[in-house]
């Protein structure tokens, strides 16, 4: 039985997992008038994800984390429809978004989108998925 | 400056055939996984150039995403070829 | 702007996403579950009132104007679908409570069965084409994982070819809906019968036409029904009987919306072929429900005498055809849902399903006996019960299109259904009674409410037609005509 030698990986994987976390990130929040949004934005989150996988196991991962990955997939699409349905309460129709323009001290003048809730959602089903996905084709060491 | 341009884009379509021609060949499965990583960073040169030719800046992100999931699906394959699974679900 | 369209997709929606967060506690998914379905019925109703009286209920979703957004689309068809849905979907449930078994619904069963009965509403109540795709996919893939909960063989090897078929079907259809957006530049199915109105059904619309026909029958199972009796009977009772009585009949609603709505103008093509079909699937499925003597697949083979008989009412055309369609489909998903649990409780108490090792069951469970009966004379029209009704208006319509031939096969096929399922009743029911209360291998304690309440709504629904007549007659009416349909989408705008 090989015994694991995985420094080097895990060095790496230390260090560019939070890089990829990032870049995410930022694409998530660029979605809106660049390329990205809330489907790459979980995308990406779910690669930098698989790599902390690949290089440590999915019972360290996972008890690190303490999220049942399923329960956050189903509250992504929650927080998505109940956008909608806020519009709805409001007396407008259902998924109707509104914009505030103002002036942010250290960004200048910004765009405040409702829709950046809905992507939200969808970012966090996207991760959801994707990693119960993964997890559940790991495998068990015989 | 486009031919300088074009020279480059036509090298590097060169390159992606012999990678192409060293992916069919390749006699190992280390041999084949070291072809599709080359290929990724071939793919990063064209964009990168690409977007020099149209002068738009639409593709950086394309760029660091082949990066990142080029290296993360090696890191794969190299664990699926040492062990025979890629993905642990508990080690010691 | 009507708000109230938008509910019967998003309470079955939020229900099943908060039961799917509180996995464990049963009685919650249990009591959720229920509250979902009825309150769909009681909007349903609220939403057939307005239609009655202002026409269709229009939703536009966020906020954005007909044609560049997606419309809900609540007319008088849909809204008696949604609340037939609503209504089967909770006996179902009853049923479910007392047959699933702990193993299952600790599985994500009922937060799977609203988000199956979520792409269903969201099914019938759109207006835009690729959003009918989207509704269609939310269904299919929850219904790819209720056919496979539970993981025995047979249902894993079912389900393998369930899936393949509808990838196949769903590819094809992204690939007419692609055609038809390159040929008329619109995805609103309002501003599509506008368009095609406009030019004229000639050129690449009739293929794409006959293109749409072949998914929604490979969905519906017309003539292409040949994975239906596999995959309906391997999963357990409810499954399929929530299967049979709605998935089917999304199909069906599918071809009659398109084929009213936007490909109407050559009849002679495009209706006669539906009425081709309808016929030979008729035929196919009595030969089959004659031919078996296991209760599930002569029940499936039933499903496709039924869509047979819906469509070849359809494919008529005119206004007593078309109620007699309509008619039919409600009271098909409620018998069909009725025979469907009543056969699942003889295979559960009986622990098999070959009719030949069944016999004299009345002894013991008279009520589902009897109301198994229920169910066979209303399938196979005998008055008063509903089938009566429907069967009468569609032979009537077919009769008055010169469809002759497609009115003598519905009849003639009508007395081989009734062959088959009184083949049911007295090999099972009648005889001598073989089981004893200790061999039996399960109870029925719980499971003869719902199919109680079934029987009861059939025979209700063959009394009262007169009452649901006015409603019926509008559906009609408005699938006859889509200025209808169109006005109320794209309001008093011109049609850009």
């Amino acid at each position: 039985m090989k015994k694991s030698n995985d420094v080097i990986l895990r060095t790496v994987a230390k260090v560019a997992s939070v890089i990829i976390f990032t870049f995410a990130i930022n694409l998530f929040f660029s979605g809106h008038h660049n390329p990205g949004g809330g489907f790459i934005g979980g995308l990406a989150f779910a690669a930098g994800l698989t790599l902390l996988f690949l290089s440590y196991d999915i019972a360290s991962v996972y008890n690190n984390s303490m999220l049942d990955f399923k329960v956050l997939g189903a509250v992504g699409v929650l927080i998505a429809v109940l956008t909608g349905v806020a519009a709805m309460v409001l007396g407008k129709s259902f998924l109707t978004h509104n914009v505030a323009r103002i002036n942010l001290p250290l960004f200048g003048a910004t765009q405040l989108a409702t829709s950046v809730i809905f992507d939200i959602g969808v970012a966090l089903a996207v991760i959801g998925t994707a990693v119960t996905i993964i997890m559940s084709i790991g495998n068990d060491r015989q | 400056m486009e031919a300088i341009l074009k020279l480059s884009l036509l090298l590097i379509v060169l390159s992606i055939l012999a990678t192409v021609f060293r992916l069919v060949r390749g006699p190992s499965v280390p041999d084949r996984v070291q072809a599709l990583d080359m290929l990724g960073f071939l793919i990063i040169s064209t964009t990168a150039i690409f977007t020099i030719f149209i002068r738009s800046t639409a593709f950086f992100e394309v760029i660091l995403l082949i990066g990142i999931l080029s290296f993360i699906s090696t890191v794969a394959f190299a664990r699926f070829i040492e062990r025979g699974y890629a993905i642990d679900r508990k080690s010691d | 702007m009507n708000n109230l369209v938008v509910l019967p997709i998003i309470i079955p929606l939020i229900t099943g996403l908060v039961l799917a967060i509180f996995n464990r506690q049963i009685r919650l998914h249990r009591l959720l579950s229920l509250l979902a379905t009825l309150s769909i019925s009681v909007v349903a109703i609220l939403l057939m009132n307005q239609v009655a009286i202002d026409g269709p209920q229009i939703l536009q979703l966020g906020n954005w104007e007909a044609p560049f957004g997606i419309s809900l689309v609540a007319d008088m068809l849909s809204a008696i679908l949604v609340l037939t849905t609503g209504i089967v979907v909770s006996c179902c449930l009853l049923y479910a409570f007392a047959s699933i078994g702990r193993e299952r619904e600790l599985k994500y069963f009922y937060p799977l069965v609203l988000f199956l009965l979520t792409g269903v509403n969201g099914s019938f109540l759109t207006g835009d084409i690729f959003n009918l795709f989207v509704c269609f996919e939310v269904m299919l893939v929850a219904s790819y994982v209720l056919i496979s909960l539970g993981g025995t063989k047979l249902q894993l090897r079912e389900s393998f070819k369930y899936i393949l078929v509808n990838l196949i079907s769903s590819f094809l259809f992204l690939v007419s809906i692609a055609y038809l957006y390159g040929m008329l530049g619109s995805l609103n199915m309002a501003h599509l019968s506008a368009r095609v109105a406009e030019a004229g059904q000639v050129g690449l619309l009739i293929p794409v036409s006959i293109l749409f026909l072949i998914v929604f029958s490979i969905k519906a199972g017309l003539l292409l029904f040949y994975w239906l009796p596999g995959s309906y009977s391997a999963p357990p009772a409810v499954i399929g009987a929530i299967f049979a009585a709605l998935l089917t009949k999304v199909g069906a609603y599918a071809i009659i919306r398109i084929f009213s709505l936007i490909f109407y103008h050559d009849p002679q093509i495009t209706h006669s072929l539906i009425g081709i079909l309808a016929g030979i699937s008729m035929l196919l499925g009595a030969i089959g429900a004659v031919a078996y003597w296991d209760i599930k697949r002569i029940l499936t083979y039933n499903v496709i005498i039924s869509i047979g008989l819906i469509l070849a009412g359809f494919a008529s055309f005119n206004q007593i055809g078309l109620t007699g369609s309509v008619y039919y489909i409600v009271h098909d998903m409620l018998v069909k849902a009725l025979i469907f649990l009543a056969g699942g409780t003889v295979i559960y108490v009986t622990g098999t399903s070959k009719i030949r090792e069944i016999s004299g069951l009345i002894q013991l469970h008279p009520q589902l006996g009897w109301m198994f009966f229920i169910g066979t004379l209303s399938l196979a029209g005998i008055p008063p019960l509903s089938g009566f009704v429907g069967k009468v208006l569609i032979t009537g319509g077919t009769f008055q299109a010169d469809y002759f031939w497609l009115g003598g096969i519905g009849l003639l096929t009508s007395l081989m259904a009734l062959y088959s399922l009184m083949k049911i009743f007295m090999n099972c029911f009648w005889g001598n009674t073989e089981l004893t209360p200790e061999m039996e291998k399960g109870s029925t304690r719980g499971l003869l409410f719902p199919i109680g309440i079934l029987a009861a709504l059939t025979f209700l629904l063959g009394l009262g037609a007169e009452g649901i007549y006015q409603y019926v007659e509008l559906a009609a009416k408005g699938l006859l005509d889509p200025g209808i349909y169109i006005g109320a989408v794209l309001g008093s705008n011109p049609i850009p």
